[in-house]
């Protein structure tokens, strides 16, 4: 069998896995292969893959960033406070894109200054940066702002901060012609972070601090800047989600996205990028992230109850790293053969010189 | 003593009694001996996680999964009293379902290779899943409430389920302190390569850390339901990071094979100690997350500046011994050379 060396590549299995994916679902039930119906059902899991995408970045360089699930909270009240305070609604979203900014880069300095586990400090973050995102709005609101918007305390706590202008939830339920707008904010956060990891010296930087901290450090990478930067950016996707899932929502709460946890990290193993760091690919955690949305709306439409589908997730990411660790010890197996037969033919050979 | 006095978890155990003094002098409601006795009485819960993760977090691995554990463990705990099983064999379910799902966690982590945090995710998932699917995603609210005697009956004011839990600590303190096997856990976290070599069973000790902690995951399950006296969908919802929080806060180093039964504790009581501080402050509850948080990342980065500080010093006067022998008298340095 002589196929391209692209054709055995992880991304190409996925994107093989989503065709027959999207055909057997198809099969099933015919409703479901529509194109409107495919294109506009990204709007429910763009964040997740948005978020995924700048968790690749970090878990190429062999770190880990939980907290990105309470960063999208975090931006999305502070979105909704400043527009509450009178900011221009353009403003807003920067205020917010900038808290975000600023949390990963918090996580970045303290994971690159210290040598504490990355899984630690970012469980630290996740907790407070979830409770500054829930504490806030009371804070502000003992302080004298009136910081729950028109429907006061009772209405805030139900449906979070309201009202918000045609203008911004046009980025969570709006479309150029036949595309979502979160679909073209998915792909623009994805085509950046590819451009980065592949054509800048960053991005190799980032392959390099994965497989060995120490020696890119003595190689003379910045390894403390660029772990900030990467910490930084992924603060800014968990950010972006945040906002298209606010936009998407039409309203700013602290607890969106936290139950997004599971799905961000399947999304980007199930992508191709070694927990262990130094390898990945924005291409294969985009692929997967549709491959795992389409897989939850898919079951959801055929009746299944949305119960079934964490069971079935978790299926898919320990079947999917069982797979490559299995072909991977297959391949060794192959290699080690061939080794031994190739040594034994040349001690064969100086043995019987005829 | 001195090593003692000097542990980590002595530190967090000064800093937990250093912050309820000082709530104190705002409150003095904090110093009732019941506001303690149901400050410890709300941390049971946790400190089982806790301990159990510590066994995984001394292995060098990690499970998130406990949480999720103990809340399918609630409800075979659940249904099992509904359908009229006595007490000790519902407790022995839960606690088998827990040993099971562990085991499951540690055959996937250990025989397959499958990284921890990878495997313990998916199972995480697939266990919360599999709960809503058993209970058809409706609570279990029918328990003979006769469960809940445990928790009420109080001895010396200190309910039943608190001294149950306390004697099931001090004997698995013995146990770890006598069973040789016990130091299997540090050996592998510490060194794994090293502990091979050395001829112990790796494989198993990771195994049974994994099972250890599914088993006590269960026992968790067990004083949840005794506690509140109905299972909600919610059991154990977000506490697998608070376990994994409080283990490190004790002093339990997620590079394995440091920390002790009493860093899981003493973790687990502050953080929930935390939670009843707020209260006494007259501080709303959202803040609670945000306090925890940023106490577990001064803690983690205070000790990382203190073992700094520690390893500079002892860098320097060895710099300054190897300094002072090469400014004696060249005989020593001729021999050497």
């Amino acid at each position: 069998m002589t196929l391209p060396g692209w054709s055995k590549s992880w991304e190409a299995m996925l994107a093989a896995a989503l065709v027959a994916e999207l055909a057997i679902l198809g099969m099933i039930s015919p409703a479901f292969l529509n194109v409107e119906n495919l294109l506009f059902s990204t709007s429910d899991f763009a964040h997740v893959i948005i978020a995924a995408v700048g968790l690749t970045l970090v878990i190429i360089t062999a770190g880990i960033d939980i907290s990105g699930v309470s960063v999208m909270g975090l931006a999305s009240i502070v979105m909704g406070l400043a527009f509450v305070a009178g900011a221009p609604i353009g403003l807003a979203v920067v205020v917010a894109l900038a808290t975000g900014v600023a949390a990963g880069a918090f996580n970045g300095v303290v994971v690159s200054r210290t040598d504490v586990n990355p899984l630690v400090i970012t469980l630290a973050t996740l907790f407070l940066f979830s409770g500054i995102a829930t504490g806030l709005p009371t804070l502000l609101d003992l302080l004298g702002f009136k910081a729950y918007g028109a429907g006061g305390f009772e209405a805030y706590q139900y449906e979070g901060i309201t009202g918000l202008p045609k203008s911004f939830t046009w980025l969570g339920t709006g479309s150029l012609g036949w595309v979502p707008v979160p679909l073209i904010v998915t792909i623009a956060v994805a085509l950046v972070a590819g451009l980065l990891l592949a054509r800048t010296r960053f991005g190799r930087f980032l392959y390099f601090i994965g497989v060995s901290a120490e020696v890119a450090r003595f190689s003379g990478v910045p390894v403390r800047r660029t772990l900030i930067g990467v910490y930084a950016f992924n603060g800014l996707c968990a950010a972006i989600a945040g906002l298209v899932l606010t936009a998407y929502f039409t309203s700013a709460r602290s607890d969106l996205g936290s139950e997004a946890l599971l799905n961000i990290i399947t999304a980007v193993v199930l992508g191709g990028t070694s927990i262990q760091g130094g390898s990945g690919s924005v291409l294969g955690t985009f692929l997967a992230g549709l491959v795992l949305g389409y897989l939850r709306q898919g079951l959801l439409a055929l009746g299944i109850t949305s119960d079934v589908v964490p069971v079935i997730v978790g299926a898919l990411l320990m079947g999917s790293v069982a797979l490559k660790i299995g072909s991977a010890a297959l391949a060794r197996n192959r290699a080690n053969r061939a080794a031994t037969e190739s040594g034994r033919r040349a001690v064969a050979a100086t043995a019987h010189p005829d | 003593m001195m090593r003692v006095l000097k542990s980590r978890e002595m530190l967090v155990l000064g800093l937990l009694v250093a912050m309820i003094l000082a709530v104190a002098t705002v409150n003095k409601a904090v110093l009732y001996p019941i506001t303690l006795i149901n400050i410890v009485n709300s941390s049971i819960f946790l400190v089982l996680l806790a301990i159990g993760q510590m066994f995984v977090v001394l292995t060098r691995g990690i499970d998130v999964s406990v949480g999720a554990i103990a809340g399918i463990a609630a409800v075979i705990f659940g249904f099992a009293l509904n359908d009229g099983v006595p007490l000790p064999l519902a407790m022995l379910a839960a606690m088998l379902t827990g040993l099971v799902a562990g085991a499951v966690n540690g055959a996937g982590v250990v025989f397959v290779g499958i990284p921890p945090i990878i495997m313990t995710l998916s199972t995480l998932g697939i266990y919360r899943g599999l709960m809503r699917v058993l209970t058809g995603g409706s609570w279990i609210e029918e328990v003979p409430q006769s469960i809940k005697a445990l928790a009420v009956t109080r001895v010396a004011s200190v309910p039943l389920m608190v001294w149950a839990v306390a004697a099931l600590i001090l004997v698995t303190a013995f146990l770890l302190w006598r069973i040789k096997a016990s130091r299997f856990f540090y050996a592998v976290g510490d060194n794994r390569e090293g502990a091979y070599l050395l001829g112990l069973n790796v494989n198993a000790t990771e195994f049974a850390a994994y099972a250890l902690s599914g088993l006590f995951a269960g026992m968790a399950a067990i004083v949840f339901v005794g506690q509140i006296g109905f299972v909600p969908m919610q059991t154990g919802q977000g506490q697998e990071l608070k376990a994994i929080a409080a283990v490190v806060l004790g002093g339990v180093s997620l590079m394995g094979g440091t920390g002790s039964i009493w860093s899981a504790v003493i973790g687990a009581l502050f953080l929930t100690a935390v939670d009843s501080m707020m209260i006494f402050l007259h501080v709303p509850g959202s803040w609670n997350n945000a306090v925890a948080g940023a106490v577990l990342l001064a803690v983690v980065v205070s000790d990382y500046l203190i073992r700094r500080a520690v390893r500079n010093r002892q860098l320097a006067r060895r710099a300054a011994e190897v300094l002072g022998a090469e400014a004696e008298p060249a005989t020593g340095r001729e021999v050497a050379s």
